[in-house]
């Protein structure tokens, strides 16, 4: 069970990039179209983007305004396929028999976007990169929360997943369309003036098999659950139930 | 600026994504590395293969030359002329 304040948060999605867009969205959810449109990052100078993919760009672009400019924040990036359109189009080199472009090689590791994020805002603290199953989001909580544990007083928790090439198309189903979300996530007493809306409850309980996984991959359903100000979210997954549960 | 001059900044453009740059903005006598454009050392092995692939030349990676090719625009153009001139013969 795990206690914790969503300070801020911001998402990321193709034609998904302000509150009100999202608002509507979180009224009638509905597949966006993907057309690779990715954030453009033009806060950072352009020889800093030259080597951001679109995973990084979309992890940068949610995650920058929530670290302070003079702020050391521990990172938790969660992401269950990572860049996929970077591992096949790498594959395809090796089945071509072609060389390996050395800039895509060296990036081709899950903890490379938590590395450039470390070098472009001089974070010299703690990251982790998880990939978990379906529930990699509630597993990158738990990371999250367990740092939180050791008295860091805030974490920055980003996870990213983008949609696939069409190779993929029959083992990768739950990426609807590519999104991202960061959270700035706290103590529940780490400030005494609380506003109440930001309190959660995470919990995890035995999924008895008589819950079906829901429509959304479980990061946009908080995105909804957060703009439709719901109280109780569950997330099966497996032998799994993640329960989400505002503190009043 | 000749056309092999303009063909390699436009080549070191677009395979290392260089977002609003311009041929004019990479002078032939520029230095590529560090000070000047500001490349750095995985730039240099990008580059290095790119060259490879449209000029189908060879770079010997432990060359002792290769530092000198690849200062500016200009000496790369000079270098791919060299070794399409030694292919020709």
């Amino acid at each position: 069970m795990m206690d914790f304040r969503i300070e801020q948060w911001r998402a990321w999605a193709p034609g998904l990039d302000t509150d009100e867009a999202w608002q509507a969205w979180a009224k009638h959810p509905v597949i966006v179209p993907d057309d690779d449109a990715q954030p453009t990052c033009d806060f950072l100078p352009a020889m800093q983007r030259r080597r951001l993919s679109r995973l990084a760009r979309m992890t940068l672009h949610v995650a920058w305004p929530l670290c302070g400019e003079h702020e050391q924040l521990p990172l938790v990036f969660a992401s269950r396929h990572g860049e996929t359109p970077r591992t096949f189009a790498l594959l395809s080199e090796v089945a071509d028999e072609q060389p390996l472009s050395p800039t895509q090689f060296g990036l081709s590791v899950h903890n490379a976007i938590a590395g450039q994020w470390s070098i472009l805002r001089g974070q010299r603290g703690e990251s982790v990169a998880i990939a978990g199953e379906a529930d990699t989001f509630e597993h990158a909580m738990v990371e999250a929360a367990a740092l939180l544990g050791e008295g860091v007083p805030a974490v920055l928790v980003v996870i990213a997943e983008e949609r696939p090439p069409a190779a993929y198309d029959d083992w990768i189903d739950d990426v609807p369309f590519s999104y991202a979300l960061a959270l700035r996530v706290a103590g529940i007493e780490s400030r005494a003036e609380t506003r109440t809306n930001e309190r959660w409850q995470l919990r995890l309980e035995p999924n008895r098999g008589d819950s079906a996984a829901g429509a959304w991959p479980h990061a946009l359903d908080l995105v909804r659950a957060l703009h439709a100000r719901d109280g109780t979210l569950e997330h099966p997954w497996k032998t799994r139930r993640w329960i989400w549960q505002r503190i009043p | 600026m000749n056309a092999l001059q303009q063909e390699i900044a436009q080549l070191i453009i677009d395979t290392l994504n260089l977002e609003d740059v311009t041929v004019d903005d990479i002078p032939p006598d520029q230095p590529l590395f560090g000070e000047g454009l500001g490349l750095d050392s995985v730039d240099a092995l990008e580059l290095a293969l790119a060259l490879q692939k449209r000029y189908d030349i060879r770079i010997a990676s432990d060359s002792k030359d290769a530092r000198q090719h690849f200062t500016t625009v200009a000496t790369l153009a000079a270098f791919v002329q060299a070794q399409r001139d030694a292919c020709a013969n």
